[in-house]
C-alpha cells in the first residue's frame, strides 16, 4: 500500500497514527449469533462493537485505521461504508482490509498486514471487538519515549489492575504477567486458562538474576491493545508458526534467546479497556457501560451508534426520541437500556438487560438479564433469563428461556417453547441461503443441521424454525484440548454459567485419565483444578511463583514422549533420537533436567512388564536399556547422579516401581552410571524421604533401600574380590546370570548379611557418605539415623512452591505437613531388625529367610520416631566392624534366593522380593507386592512426582548450583579417599573396578580373584 | 438554504469540534465557550449569505450541532446565542445607522414602561437602510462583503470579553472578601481562584478549602492559593458543616447559571449552600456571564448532573463489589437560588432574583430553542 506522496510528506510532518483492527474473532465462541454476521457487528448496548472500538481509538487521536476482516468481510465493509466514520470530519480514515479466508488465527492477519505493507509507523492494534475509553494516545506517547532510548521494545500493551474477582476479567483466558516494576517491563507471560488449569509457572532463573524486584501479577486484566512498532509484522512474517498475539508471540518473545526484543506493559490505572471476547465478557461489558465505566462512551452521553439516550435513575437509559411505548404497568428495572421504538407490553417487567430498537415484549413477559437485539420479539408472558435474543428472534406466547441461552436471528421459537439451559439456536436456513453458502466454509451449519434429532425440537414449540446446535461436549473434539478453546474451559466464557458444577466434571475427568499412567503429566492438573475456579488468582499469586510445571512444560514432555516412540518403534539410533530433542528442547527453551526426566521415564515406561518370570524380566530391561540408556548421556549434560535421582522419582510414581532395582542394575552394568555415583544419589538429602510421609516418599524411600542394598553389595563385593568371591555363585548363576551375578548376588547379600551394611557405616562411614552429604561425613554410627531426617526435603508431599522453600531450609519437620501416614515406615524398623536379627546369626545362612518375615511384629504400626532409630543404630554399630565375612555373603545370597523364591512365589527375583517386604508387610501384610505398591504410587504420586523436579529447581536457583555442590563433594571425596580407612579400601577397590563392563565385570573379579 | 452557504472546511471545524466535545476532549466551560466561539468565526467568514436570516440559519445550525454534540457543556449554546445577539445588534447599528443603540442600564420601573428590553431593539428592523442591502439581486454578496467586518468585530467583543472574564469578576473582590475573613470554597474553579488572588492583593485573610471528594480538586485549589500566599487550610468535606459558623463567607464556582437563579456547580456544593444556610452564611457564586443560560427546569432531568465514571468512587479493581453495588458519581449540584446570595459576574453583581433579566438582556428569546 504506497502512500502517495502527498501523504508522505504529511507524515514527515507530523506522523500519522495508524491503528490496525483484527476484526475477526478467529473462534466460535458467539456461535449460533455469529453464522450470519462477523463479532465485530454484534451489537452491544445498541452499537455494533466495531462502533465502539472506533471511537476508541478516535478517542486516541488515531487518524488512520486499518480493518482486518475475514468472515463476513463483505459486511464488514458495508457497515464501515455506512457508518458515521466514512463521512468527511469524522477525522479517520478508515480502510477495510479483506483477508483471505485461509487467515486462521491473529498471525495470519499479522502476516497478511506485514505482506501488504500496511503499516508505516508504530501503530496500535485491537481487536475488532474492543470497549475501551483508554487515552491511548497515552500509550503511545509513552511507546514513542520508549523508542527513543531503546530500539528493541517493540510493544507496549495496555493492561488494567481489575481484581481478583472482577466480572469483566474472564478466567477462561487469562494470563500471568512478570513485570519489572520499575520500567514495566514484561518479562514474562503466562497464559492461563479455566481448564485445563496451571498450577504454577514456569519464571526463567535469568529473570531473577537480571532484576532486583519483579512484580508477577496475575490481576491485570488484558485490554488487547497493543501499541506495536513496525517491525512487529515483520516478526509475524519470520515465525511463521505464531497463532496468538498473547500465548504465541508475547511468549515467544520473551521466551527467545534470540530475537533480544524487549515488551512492556502499560498499566492504566484510569480508564477502561475491555474486550467482549465471549458470551460472558459480553454481559460484563454490557454490565459496565451501563453502569457508565466507559464514560464517556456511554448510552446518555457519547454512544457510538449515535442514538441518543436519557438517563433516570437507577442507570435506567431509554431512547430519547420519544418512541418508546412503555405500557403504565410495565415495570423497568435497574440498569437497562431500552432502545427506539420498543414497547413493552403491560405488566412486563425488562430488568437489567438491553432491549434493542423495535422490539417488542408482549404483555406479562420477564426479561431479565439478557440481551435482544434489533427486533426481537418476546411473546407474552414468557421468561427469558440471562440470555442472548439475535436480531430479529421471535420467542412466541408463553416460553421460557433459561439461563445462558443463545438464540440466533431471526429463530422463532414457540408458542410455549421450554429450552434447556444453554441452548443455542439458529434458524434453519432456506434452501437459497444454503446454496449460497455452499461456498462458504461454514461446515459447521451444515453439520448441526443434518445433525437434527427430531425428538430434540420437542421443547421449541410447534411454529419453530429453530435448529438445535450441540450441547455439551463436542464427541470429536480431540484438536485443540489445550488450547483455550477446549470445551471445559469454553464454560468459563460462557454467558450464565454459575461453574457451580465444573468440579465434579473435572473430578471425573482426571479419573478418566488416571488409568493411563504415562500421563500422569496431565493428571496433575486435573487434581489442582477440581478446587474450582475461586481460587484460581490465589493458587497462582501464592504458588504460581517460582517453580512448579506448566503447560509449556506438559506440552514438551508429551512431545518428548511423542518423538521418543517414534524413536523406539521405527529404532533409530541413539544419536538421532539425541539430536531431536536437543531441537525440542531447544524450541520449549525447558532446562535440560526436564528432558532428562522425559527420557528416563520413557525408557523405564518402555520396559514390558514381565509378570512371573524375573529372568525374561530382567534379560527385557537389560535390553532395553543397553540399546537406550546411551541417550540417557547424549541428550547433554552428564550427570549420572541426576539419572538416578530422576530415576528414582520416576519409578516411585510409576508402576514400574519394582524394576526400579534391575535398572539401576542395567544402567550400572551399562556404565551409565558409576558405583560412586550411585553413591553419591545414596547420600543425597532429596535420595531419601523422611519415613511415613506418604505413599510417594515411601516409594522413593524403597528405591532408596535398594540403593542401600546396592551400595552395600558393592562393599561386599569390593571385599569379595579381595579375598575371594566364591565358586557358589557361579554354581548358582546359570547361563544368564553373568549380568545378575553381580547385581542379584548383590542385593540379597547385602540385605542378607546386614552386618556389612552398619559395618561400613559404621567404620566407612567417611567415605560413603561424604561423597555428597556436608556435614555428616564426620558422624560415623549414626549417619543412618541422621540422614533419615534429613532427607525430608525433596519429596515433601506438599505443593510444590512450598517444597522448594523446604529444600532449601533444611527444616525437617515442616515440610511433611499434609499426608497422614499412611503407612508406618518400617525400612529403618527393618533394617534394625534385620541388623539385629543377622547379629546374631552372623554365619548361618538359615537366617536369610527372617528378615523378610521377621520385621513385621515388633515396629511396623507407628512410624519410628528418629530416638528409635538412633537406639536401632548403636545396635549395629557394635557389630563387629571391618569383619565382611566373604564366604558367607555370597552363599547366604544364594540361598536367599531359593529361601524367598520358595516363600513368595511371584518374585523369582530376589532384588524384588527384598524391596517389596516392607511394603507388603506393612500394611496388612497379604496384598501381593506389585498391586500393593501401585495404587499407592498413582493417587499420590501426582503430588509428589511434581515436587521433586521443583526441588531440584530450586536448589539449582539457590544460588550455590550443582556444580559447586558437586564439585564440593568431590573435593570432600578426595579428602576422605586421603583418610581413607583400611575397612574402605574393600569397596574403594569394587568403585575402582567399573571401568570394565559390569557383566563382564563380575566373572572376571571372580576368575582374578580365584 | 443552510446548506448551499455551508462550506466544506468551516463544516469540517464544526464536525471536529462536536466530535470533541463528544469525546470530552474539551475540558472546562470557559475553554468551550472559546473553542465554539474560534468555530463560529471560521463559520461566519466562510458563510454565504445574503440577508440576516441566512447568515442566523447558518450560525444556528452550526450552534446546533455543536450543543447536540454535548448538551450538557451549556456554555457552548451560550456562545452561540451571545454572537447570534451580537450579530443581531451588529446588523441593526449598521442597517440604522446613526439610530444609537439603547442605553444598556435598565430599572424595574424602566422595564414597566417599556416592556421587554429587547423588542425595542428589534422593533425598527424593517426599514433596513442605509448601506448594507439585504438579497440585493445584482451582487449577492454585496450584503456580506458589507456585514462581515462588522460581523468579525462582534466576534471579537465576545472573545475578548471571554478572555478577560477572571479579571473583570476579580475586579471587585477586594469588595468582597475583607480582611481577617474566613472563606470557604470547593473545587477547582479558574474564576473563584482568580478572585481569592486578587483580593489577596489588598486584604489579609484564610482560605478554607474543601478536598471535594470525589475528585480532589480542592487539593489543587489549595497548592494554588498557598503559593498565591493565601493562608489556606484544606479540610476534608466531612468537615464542612462543623466549620461553617466560623466561616464568613462561602464562595463557589458555577457550572451554569439557571434562569431561575439556581445553577449547578461541583458536587457538594449543595452540601456546602445547605449547611451555609443553616448558618446564615452568605453563598456568593463568582461566574462568568457565558454560563448564564436561558433554561430554568434544568433539575427536572436526572442526567442534568452528568453523571460520570464510577471509577473514581470505586476502584475498577474491586471487581467482586461491582454486580452488587450501584455506584452513583454525579458532576454536579443543582443549588437552588434561594441558597445564593449573589451572583458575581463580568457584568456586575446580581442577586439571584434578577438572572432572567440578566439573560434576557445578553440573548435573544427567539434563540433559547436552537
Amino acid at each position: 500500500m504506497a502512500a502517495s506522496s502527498g501523504k508522505e510528506k504529511l507524515m514527515e510532518e507530523e506522523e500519522v497514527l495508524q491503528a490496525v483492527i483484527l476484526a475477526d474473532s478467529f473462534n466460535k465462541r458467539f456461535r449460533p449469533l455469529t453464522t450470519r454476521k462477523p463479532r465485530c457487528l454484534l451489537p452491544i448496548c445498541n452499537a455494533p462493537l466495531l462502533d465502539w472500538t472506533f471511537e476508541s481509538l478516535a478517542l486516541a487521536g488515531v487518524q488512520e485505521v486499518f480493518v482486518v476482516c475475514r468472515s463476513h468481510a463483505e459486511l464488514v465493509k458495508d457497515a464501515i461504508k455506512d457508518s458515521k466514520w466514512s463521512k468527511p470530519g469524522s477525522g479517520m480514515k478508515i480502510v477495510p482490509i479483506m483477508t483471505a479466508k485461509e487467515t486462521f488465527s491473529p498471525g495470519d492477519a499479522m502476516r497478511d498486514v506485514y505482506t501488504r505493507g500496511l503499516v508505516t509507523s508504530d501503530f496500535v492494534l485491537v481487536m475488532g471487538d474492543l470497549v475501551s475509553n483508554i487515552r491511548i494516545d497515552d500509550v503511545v506517547r509513552a511507546h514513542k519515549e520508549r523508542r527513543r532510548t531503546n530500539k528493541d521494545a517493540i510493544m507496549t500493551m495496555v493492561v488494567k489492575p481489575s481484581g481478583g474477582m472482577h466480572r469483566t476479567r474472564t478466567v477462561g483466558e487469562s494470563a500471568v504477567f512478570v513485570l519489572d516494576p520499575e520500567t514495566s517491563e514484561c518479562l514474562h507471560y503466562e497464559h492461563v486458562q479455566g481448564h485445563p488449569r496451571a498450577k504454577g509457572i514456569n519464571i526463567p532463573r535469568e529473570i531473577f538474576a537480571a532484576h532486583p524486584e519483579i512484580d508477577i501479577r496475575n490481576d491485570l486484566l488484558d485490554c488487547s491493545i497493543d501499541v506495536c512498532s513496525v517491525e512487529v509484522p515483520s516478526l509475524f512474517q519470520d515465525n511463521f508458526d505464531y497463532l496468538d498475539l498473547r500465548r504465541d508471540f508475547v511468549h515467544g518473545i520473551l521466551t527467545s534467546d534470540i530475537l533480544m526484543k524487549n515488551i512492556y506493559c502499560y498499566i492504566a490505572e484510569d480508564g477502561y479497556a475491555a474486550r467482549v471476547q465471549d458470551t460472558r465478557s459480553y454481559e460484563s461489558v454490557s454490565k459496565d457501560i451501563l453502569s457508565r465505566w466507559t464514560f464517556p462512551l456511554v448510552p446518555d452521553d457519547n454512544p457510538p451508534g449515535g442514538h441518543i439516550y436519557e438517563l433516570t435513575r437507577g442507570n435506567r437509559y431509554i431512547a430519547k426520541d420519544n418512541t418508546v411505548v412503555l405500557a403504565r404497568t410495565s415495570i423497568v428495572g435497574r440498569n437497562t437500556l431500552i432502545g427506539s421504538h420498543t414497547t413493552i407490553g403491560e405488566g412486563a417487567s425488562v430488568v437489567a438487560s438491553v432491549v434493542g430498537q423495535h422490539c417488542r415484549i408482549g404483555a406479562g413477559a420477564t426479561v431479565r438479564n439478557s440481551y435482544l437485539f434489533e427486533g426481537a420479539v418476546v411473546g407474552a408472558g414468557c421468561t427469558v433469563d440471562r440470555s442472548i435474543l439475535g436480531a430479529g428472534a421471535h420467542v412466541k406466547d408463553g416460553s421460557r428461556v433459561p439461563r445462558g441461552c443463545l438464540i440466533g436471528e431471526g429463530v422463532v421459537l414457540g408458542p410455549d417453547a421450554m429450552l434447556q439451559p444453554f441452548e443455542r439456536l439458529s434458524a434453519r436456513r432456506s434452501v437459497e441461503e444454503v446454496a449460497a453458502a455452499a461456498e462458504d466454509d461454514d461446515s459447521d451449519i451444515e453439520e448441526v443441521e443434518s445433525s437434527q434429532d427430531p425428538i430434540e425440537k420437542n421443547g421449541l414449540g410447534k411454529d419453530t424454525n429453530a435448529v438445535v446446535w450441540p450441547r455439551g461436549r463436542p464427541v470429536d473434539e480431540e484438536e485443540d484440548e489445550e488450547g483455550p478453546e477446549n470445551f471445559q474451559n469454553q464454560r468459563f466464557m460462557r454467558l450464565g454459567d454459575t461453574l457451580s458444577d465444573i468440579d465434579d466434571g473435572d473430578a471425573s475427568s482426571s479419573s478418566d485419565s488416571d488409568s493411563d499412567s504415562s500421563s500422569e503429566t496431565s493428571d496433575f492438573d486435573d487434581h489442582d483444578s477440581i478446587s474450582g475456579h475461586s481460587d484460581l488468582s490465589l493458587q497462582l499469586t501464592d504458588a504460581g511463583s517460582v517453580s512448579g510445571g506448566l503447560m509449556a512444560d506438559e506440552e514438551f514432555r508429551t512431545e518428548v514422549t511423542q518423538s521418543l516412540e517414534r524413536a523406539f518403534s521405527e529404532g533409530h539410533s541413539v544419536d538421532n533420537a539425541a539430536v531431536e530433542l536437543k531441537t525440542l528442547r531447544m524450541a520449549s527453551n525447558v532446562p535440560l533436567t526436564r528432558v532428562k526426566e522425559a527420557v528416563v521415564a520413557a525408557i523405564v515406561e518402555r520396559i514390558p512388564l514381565v509378570d512371573g518370570d524375573a529372568r525374561v524380566q530382567r534379560t527385557a530391561i537389560g535390553t532395553m536399556v543397553s540399546r537406550w540408556g546411551g541417550l540417557i548421556d547424549r541428550i547433554g549434560g552428564v550427570d549420572p547422579v541426576e539419572t538416578v535421582t530422576i530415576l528414582q522419582a520416576h519409578c516411585a510414581s510409576s508402576t514400574r516401581m519394582p524394576l526400579f532395582g534391575q535398572i539401576l542394575a542395567a544402567l550400572y552394568q551399562d556404565d551409565i552410571v558409576e558405583e560412586d555415583d550411585i553413591r553419591a544419589w545414596h547420600a543425597l538429602p532429596n535420595a531419601q524421604p523422611e519415613e511415613g510421609a506418604d505413599a510417594l516418599a515411601e516409594n522413593m524411600r524403597k528405591c532408596w533401600m535398594i540403593g542401600t542394598h546396592m551400595i552395600q553389595q558393592f562393599d561386599a563385593q569390593g571385599s569379595d574380590t579381595e579375598t575371594e568371591s566364591e565358586t557358589e555363585t557361579e554354581a548358582e548363576s546359570e547361563a544368564e546370570a553373568q549380568k545378575r551375578a553381580q547385581k542379584p548376588a548383590a542385593t540379597p547379600a547385602a540385605a542378607a548379611v546386614s552386618t556389612s551394611a552398619p559395618a561400613t557405616k559404621a567404620k566407612a562411614a567417611p567415605p560413603s557418605d561424604s561423597s555428597s552429604d556436608e556435614s555428616e561425613s564426620e558422624a560415623e554410627a549414626p549417619a543412618v539415623a541422621k540422614s533419615v531426617p534429613k532427607a525430608v526435603a525433596a519429596p515433601s508431599p506438599d505443593t510444590s512452591g512450598e517444597s522448594e522453600s523446604e529444600s532449601e531450609a533444611e527444616g525437617k519437620p515442616a515440610a511433611v505437613s499434609a499426608t497422614p501416614t499412611m503407612k508406618p515406615a518400617p525400612p529403618p524398623a527393618a533394617i534394625a531388625a534385620r541388623t539385629a536379627a543377622s547379629e546374631e546369626s552372623e554365619s548361618e545362612s538359615e537366617a536369610e529367610g527372617k528378615p523378610a518375615v521377621v520385621p513385621p511384629t515388633p515396629t511396623i504400626k507407628a512410624p519410628l520416631p528418629p530416638a528409635a532409630i538412633a537406639e536401632l543404630v548403636p545396635a549395629a554399630k557394635a557389630i563387629p566392624v571391618a569383619p565382611v565375612i566373604p564366604a558367607p555373603t555370597v552363599s547366604a545370597s544364594a540361598t536367599t534366593e531359593e529361601k524367598s523364591a520358595s516363600a513368595v512365589p511371584v518374585a523369582k527375583a530376589v532384588p524384588v522380593s527384598v524391596i517389596q517386604t516392607p511394603a507388603s508387610v506393612a500394611p496388612t501384610a497379604k496384598a501381593a507386592p506389585a498391586p500393593a505398591a501401585a495404587p499407592v504410587a498413582t493417587v499420590s504420586g501426582s503430588t509428589a512426582y511434581r515436587t521433586v523436579p521443583a526441588a531440584i529447581d530450586s536448589s539449582e536457583e539457590e544460588g550455590s548450583s550443582e556444580e559447586e555442590e558437586s564439585s564440593r563433594a568431590n573435593t570432600q571425596d578426595g579428602e576422605s579417599d586421603d583418610g581413607m580407612s583400611d575397612a574402605i579400601s574393600a569397596s574403594d577397590a569394587s568403585s575402582a573396578n567399573p571401568s570394565t563392563t559390569a557383566s563382564a565385570n563380575a566373572s572376571e573379579d571372580e576368575s582374578d580373584s580365584s | 438554504m443552510v446548506s448551499e452557504s455551508r462550506s466544506a472546511p468551516a463544516n469540517r471545524s464544526v464536525e471536529v469540534l462536536a466530535q470533541r466535545l463528544r469525546r470530552r476532549q474539551v475540558v472546562g466551560s470557559r475553554a468551550a465557550a472559546l473553542e465554539t466561539l474560534l468555530v463560529l468565526r471560521q463559520v461566519i467568514a466562510k458563510a454565504r449569505f445574503s440577508n440576516l436570516e441566512q447568515l442566523v440559519a447558518v450560525i444556528r445550525d452550526a450552534g446546533r450541532r455543536l450543543v447536540e454534540a454535548q448538551p450538557k457543556e451549556h456554555s457552548v449554546g451560550n456562545t452561540v446565542r451571545k454572537i447570534l445577539h451580537h450579530i443581531r445588534e451588529e446588523f441593526h447599528a449598521a442597517t440604522r445607522g446613526t439610530v444609537a443603540a439603547k442605553p444598556v442600564s435598565f430599572s424595574i420601573s424602566k422595564f414597566v414602561l417599556q416592556g421587554q428590553p429587547r423588542k425595542q431593539a428589534v422593533v425598527p428592523k424593517a426599514e433596513s437602510k442605509g448601506t448594507l442591502r439585504e438579497n440585493d439581486p445584482d451582487d449577492p454578496d454585496s450584503f456580506a462583503r458589507g456585514l462581515k467586518p462588522v460581523l468579525m468585530e462582534a466576534i471579537q467583543d465576545v472573545l475578548d470579553e471571554l478572555e478577560t472574564v477572571y479579571d473583570n469578576i476579580s475586579k471587585n473582590a477586594k469588595d468582597h472578601i475583607h480582611s481577617d475573613e474566613i472563606i470557604l470554597t470547593l473545587g477547582m474553579s479558574k474564576t473563584v481562584e482568580q478572585f481569592l488572588k486578587s483580593a489577596a492583593h489588598s486584604h489579609n485573610y484564610s482560605v478554607i478549602v474543601a478536598e471535594t471528594a470525589p475528585s480532589y480538586d480542592g487539593r489543587v485549589m489549595a497548592n494554588s492559593l498557598s503559593e498565591a500566599g493565601i493562608s489556606t487550610f484544606l479540610v476534608p468535606d466531612s468537615s464542612i458543616f462543623a466549620l461553617m459558623s466560623r466561616v464568613n463567607k462561602v464562595i463557589l464556582g458555577a457550572h451554569v447559571i439557571l434562569a431561575n437563579g439556581g445553577m449547578f456547580a461541583i458536587s457538594g456544593s449543595l452540601m456546602v449552600a445547605t449547611a451555609a444556610k443553616a448558618h446564615s452564611t452568605p453563598v456568593v457564586v463568582c461566574a462568568g456571564q457565558f454560563k448564564l443560560t436561558p433554561l430554568w427546569n434544568l433539575y427536572h432531568e436526572y442526567g442534568a448532573h452528568d453523571f460520570g465514571n464510577p471509577s473514581d468512587v470505586l476502584g475498577f479493581e474491586n471487581g467482586d463489589l461491582f454486580d452488587k453495588v450501584d455506584v452513583v458519581n454525579p458532576y454536579y449540584d443543582y443549588v437552588q437560588p434561594e441558597l445564593v446570595v449573589a451572583y458575581i459576574t463580568n457584568d456586575g453583581d446580581h442577586p439571584p432574583s434578577s438572572i432572567y433579566r440578566l439573560l434576557k438582556e445578553t440573548y435573544d428569546d427567539e434563540d433559547n430553542e436552537l
